[in-house]
């Protein structure tokens, strides 16, 4: 077993390699470009005052407040008969889950085998809008369906049963023991390689690299199930589904299991630890619990982000990265940060750990600030754990900013490509002449929702950050104290986030001059500027012609 | 704290409107650069001559307002597929054969030109709510 845990490290490790040896180039968003205009700088203006104002008007209020911790309201949908035999019904779910596998196995058959313009072809348009920032945006507001309809446990699982019905009777995990210091770290390794992929990588667009990469995801994700049991992989290795769990958090919605003693059966420590109440988004128990001990509940946004358990410091790290990669892709296209490309010349996937890395910075400094103010009643451990989950609302509001018109109006193209996945000309469902309706949304209206959505994430953002000084000291006069510095970095997160919206979006093009204003010095002419040649930068796009 | 934030909450409001009303600048703004003659009142033609050289094209970023009538001229020093997003208007572009393109700007955002055939953006049209 040690040996095959090197195996993985090093598997890790050239995977790593790789990704830092191919070509990459700033600005590949996955696909298609927002249409967004920046926010103008009045409104930015604007928007940041009203961010300082509410805060402030918002602790004022809270401050007073009852000190009793707030034990939140549910109603369980499945009470309702006819709503439970739709949403637990077999079919509904069989339905869902071979709706996933179907799409999956044809990203992977449209990337090998298809045209590979990607405009014209399935996967890049289902992966990074439908699939990348639908399924994020449908996480984050409606509730959790990963666990449900993840293809790789779908197929896994398939797998399995087929298994044991060939005479297998072991099925297909080998049950290894997991290392405990690896905690979630291959989880926040890969995804870190997944945003790499997304916002570095020349050929994130590009049909059969999606094809290549979701294989090897495939792969590596199959034979760690088979290693260490398909659960523990779930839990500290399948990327999306860590991702998804922590956006699943803001949903209005929770899958529960009422019994504490089914709970104690699951394999993840927090479930295991499950109060009177039952334990909340535990899939793994809530799969195998008998019906009669299932809840679908209904319950105040956010609410999962301060259930006050335990952050483990791993857990805490991938947070803070997922904090810093939202803002990640944006930040790649602002001109200060073109400057510094130019400047420095530093290799460009360099950001990708020193940009998570100033967050952490950030967010421990602001901690350690809030702990001093606590006169020693409270650790820097457990305070670092109480709130970070409460800075999650402020990245799920940027997302939806940023890429909410990229998925009503780019995403219109899976109407047409659903017709035709191959571009082959097919047209299997009469759609394939769609044609994008570009004009739903001006954009005006655009910067005042992005406004709204901002201010509003930022509310239930200090909101949370209140609720979990209150978990931690009983005081009101710490409580009120403590809260200061939260406050403050939440007001640097979210006027950065809207800084990142009101600035031009740069594009380096080919054999484009470098603009005058990105220079150290403006009076030196473009054309001696040392050390860049554009072209350079440019990596030949394989399979596109 | 109910009737506090009954009064506050409203204040809070009233404040933040003023406020909004108080910094929005009489369209269209003035901070934003114009290419062309300065914008004024109401829609205007706007003309640009878009040179495009080996697959570089001048200028890269056009912006123009709401409703303006536009008139592109392109000129190419090699065969390419113009292809304006959003609009969705595309055309061949010939060496020494530049090719006019108008429409009217009604669809507000930022839309990438690209050209269809080596798949490489060749630069942007701002379009500025009014």
């Amino acid at each position: 077993m040690r040996r095959l845990s090197r195996l993985i490290i090093l598997t890790f490790a050239l995977l790593f390699l790789l990704l830092v040896a191919l070509p990459s180039q700033a600005f590949a968003h996955g696909l298609g470009q927002s249409q967004n205009l920046p926010l103008p700088f009045w409104l930015y203006l604007f928007a940041a005052a009203a961010v300082v104002l509410v805060s402030f008007v918002q602790i004022s209020l809270l401050v007073n407040e009852a000190h009793a911790l707030p034990l939140y309201s549910r109603f369980n949908l499945f009470r309702i008969g006819s709503l439970r035999a739709v949403l637990a019904s077999r079919l509904l779910l069989f339905g869902m889950r071979l709706l996933s596998v179907v799409l999956f196995l044809l990203v992977i058959l449209s990337g090998i085998l298809g045209v590979q313009a990607p405009s014209l072809n399935f996967a890049p348009t289902f992966v990074w809008i439908i699939w990348w920032v639908g399924l994020s945006f449908f996480t984050a507001f409606v509730g959790n369906i990963w666990p449900l309809i993840n293809p790789w446990k779908v197929l896994f699982e398939w797998a399995e049963g087929l298994a044991r019905a060939l005479g297998l009777k072991r099925g297909l995990q080998l049950g290894g023991d997991y290392p405990q210091s690896w905690g979630i770290w291959p989880a926040l390794i890969l995804y870190a390689a997944f945003i790499w992929i997304e916002n570095n990588f020349a050929g994130s667009a590009t049909p059969l690299y999606i094809a290549f990469f979701t294989l090897l995801y495939s792969m590596f994700t199959w034979s760690s199930m088979v290693l260490f049991g398909k659960e523990t992989w779930l839990q500290k290795g399948e990327a999306f589904s860590v991702y998804f769990g922590i956006l699943g958090r803001f949903a209005p919605t929770e899958v529960r299991v009422s019994d504490p003693q089914l709970c104690h059966q699951c394999s993840s420590k927090a479930c295991k630890e499950a109060g009177a109440g039952g334990c909340v988004n535990c899939y793994e128990c809530f799969a195998k619990a008998p019906p009669e001990d299932r809840e679908l509940n209904l319950r105040p946004p956010a609410v999962g982000l301060s259930l006050g358990e335990r952050v483990s410091p791993d857990r805490l790290v991938l947070v803070v990265f997922l904090l810093a990669s939202v803002t990640y892709d944006s930040l790649l296209g602002t001109p200060p940060w073109v400057r510094l490309e130019y400047l420095t010349s530093l290799p460009e996937t360099l950001g990708i750990i020193v940009v998570p890395l100033l967050f952490l910075a950030l967010y421990l400094g602001f901690v350690k600030l809030s702990e001093l103010l606590s006169e020693g009643y409270v650790s820097f451990g457990q305070l670092a754990g109480a709130y970070v989950y409460s800075l999650v609302p402020i990245a799920i509001a940027y997302l939806v900013a940023h890429y909410y018109t990229l998925l009503i109006i780019q995403g219109q193209a899976i109407i047409a490509l659903v017709s035709d996945p191959f571009g082959w000309g097919w047209d299997l469902f009469g759609t394939a002449d769609y044609e994008i309706n570009a004009a739903p949304i001006g954009a005006d209206t655009v910067w005042y929702s992005q406004v709204c959505l901002i201010v509003a994430g930022h509310v239930v953002a200090v909101y949370l950050a209140h609720v979990a000084a209150l978990r931690v000291v009983r005081s009101p006069r710490l409580q009120s104290r403590m809260q200061y510095p939260m406050l403050a970095l939440m007001i640097c997160y979210t006027v950065f986030s809207l800084w990142i919206l009101s600035q031009p979006v740069v594009e380096k093009r080919k054999n484009e001059a470098i603009p005058t204003e990105f220079m150290a010095d403006p009076s030196v002419p473009t054309e001696t500027a040392p050390d860049f040649d554009p072209t350079l930068r440019q990596p030949p796009q394989p399979g596109n012609q | 704290m109910l009737t506090r934030a009954l009064i506050v909450i409203p204040l809070l409001l009233l404040v933040l409107v003023g406020l909004f009303f108080l910094l929005r600048p009489a369209s269209p703004p003035e901070n934003v650069p114009t290419t062309e003659e300065s914008t004024t009142e109401g829609p205007q033609e706007k003309t640009f001559d878009l040179a495009i050289v080996q697959g570089s094209m001048t200028p890269s970023e056009i912006t123009v307002y709401e409703d303006d009538p536009v008139v592109l001229r392109i000129t190419s020093d090699s065969p390419l597929a113009f292809h304006l997003h959003g609009y969705d208007l595309e055309t061949e572009v010939e060496p020494g054969e530049p090719v006019e393109l108008s429409f009217t700007a009604t669809i507000t955002g930022r839309f990438e030109i690209e050209n269809e055939q080596a798949r490489e953006e060749l630069g942007v049209l701002l379009v500025q709510p009014r």
